[in-house]
């Protein structure tokens, strides 16, 4: 095997790229298979988990507990359980579990004097089943890095400015919880329904790098915005 | 039994292992206070060889001062950070390291 | 104003010579074989061949060093294919093989 020969070949071009991956990708998968490493019903449950997943279950989760005082209580106490009562069940979460996600599930609640953000240093840990998968951003080591060790400049280069009189709290998530940011519910909110907070819940905001605001979702194309 | 309660102040061991683990380096050596207990769960170094006879611990949620942990740290004082540290890796912080 | 496929910006070639190694990739739409993968290191987890987080760890070693050319979103195909190759999961005579022919497969659709 040659892993460091070098690397002088012409810059791949886009299209060829994707075609060439595909292959590798293709190639791993049917050798594993082949050799029993796995079968191919294990990967379609995976494939068929993974895309079926996405920030809703946390978006829910915020929107009733700030509807829901005593919900509130109960998802912050006991997060894993709480979470069925959306039909999250965090040890169950294939059907088939998955050590990666056997875990326990805490909620962190933003006051007017603390602001949460999450991340993994070692490797890329993420609440998945309620918040889907990662953000590539999120599993770079660039964000890992740096989040812990100048978490105010990685916050501002998302936009986020916090007040110095705010504290800000990393959690890296590097054994058995994972972590989910709960915001604060912004103003101009009053009356609203639970459908239309979740809305307003991104998943930004439930990894801590952005906090909800009333004219704001996540389905709205930036670009249709007056400007 | 739990060895530590919250409010403790403890410091992560300065351990270098040839083990799977799950202590970040750059917490070992530094002293924060346990501010949750976790449940007892299988550690890490364990964990990773598939042992049936695994050893469990109690774990625990340790908050630093980020001015503690980072030299030259440009955040503010009240800035900290949280992690689950498994019980092994910690001692009582020696007076003085509070 | 028409542009010009000849004239290259020296300030935009720069950027490739001083390119980081592994750069922050932004909120990219992952192309389907990139679910695959992950869903092939799940599996490889799950079934006790490859551990999530030594993979993990491998990527961001390799990925920052050996294959350093290799965009972030295919390090976990690289690396995943490169530690099955380094642990005699497969070889790399089986390896090459197989891409032959999946190729092969492809090109016929």
């Amino acid at each position: 095997m040659s892993p460091t020969h070098d690397h002088d070949h012409a810059p791949i071009e886009a299209a060829n790229e994707i075609s060439e991956f595909d292959v590798l990708e293709t190639a791993i998968r049917e050798l594993a298979i082949e050799k029993g490493l796995f079968s191919p019903e294990d990967h379609r449950r995976f494939m068929e988990w993974a895309e079926r997943i996405g920030p809703h279950g946390g978006s829910r989760l915020i929107a009733r507990a700030w509807l829901d005082p005593e919900f509130k209580q109960r998802l912050l106490a006991d997060g894993t359980e709480t979470s069925k009562e959306i039909g999250i069940d965090w040890l169950d979460p294939t059907g088939t579990g998955t050590p990666s996600d056997f875990t326990y599930f805490y909620v962190l609640e933003n006051t007017p004097d603390v602001h949460n953000v999450i991340v993994c240093t070692l490797c890329s840990c993420y609440p998945r089943p309620v918040l889907g998968q990662a953000p590539e951003w999120y599993k770079t080591p660039h964000y890992r890095r740096r989040v812990v060790r100048w978490p105010r400049e990685v916050l501002a280069e998302f936009g986020l400015h916090l007040p110095l009189d705010v504290e800000v709290r990393v959690h890296d998530s590097n054994q058995k919880s994972r972590f989910m940011v709960m915001p604060m519910r912004p103003e101009g909110t009053e009356g609203w329904t639970e459908d239309q907070l979740a809305a307003i819940v991104t998943r930004d905001t439930m990894i801590g790098v952005a906090l909800p605001r009333a004219d704001w979702t996540a389905a709205r194309s930036p670009a249709a915005t007056p400007r | 039994m739990r060895r530590f309660e919250i409010g403790d102040h403890v410091t992560v061991r300065e351990a270098t292992t040839l083990f799977h683990h799950r202590t970040q380096a750059y917490t070992r050596g530094h002293t924060g206070v346990v501010v949750e207990h976790r449940p007892e769960w299988l550690i890490p170094e364990d964990e990773a060889w598939q042992r049936e006879d695994g050893r469990v611990e109690p774990f625990y949620v340790v908050r630093f001062r980020q001015r503690d942990l980072w030299p030259g740290y440009t955040g503010l004082d009240r800035d900290t950070l949280e992690t689950e540290v498994a019980e092994g890796w910690l001692v009582p912080a020696e007076e003085g390291m509070q | 104003m028409t542009l010009s496929a000849n004239n290259r910006y020296p300030v935009l070639m720069a950027t490739l010579r001083r390119a980081d190694p592994a750069p922050p990739e932004s909120d990219r739409t992952p192309a389907p074989w990139e679910a695959n993968v992950q869903a092939t290191c799940e599996c490889l987890s799950w079934r006790g061949t490859l551990d999530n987080l030594e993979r993990r760890q491998a990527e961001d070693a390799l990925g920052e060093t050996t294959y350093a050319d290799f965009p972030v979103h295919t390090r976990a195909a690289v690396v995943t294919a490169h530690s099955l190759l380094a642990r005699g999961e497969i070889s790399e005579h089986e390896l090459e093989t197989k891409m032959n022919e999946v190729r092969a497969r492809f090109r016929q659709a």
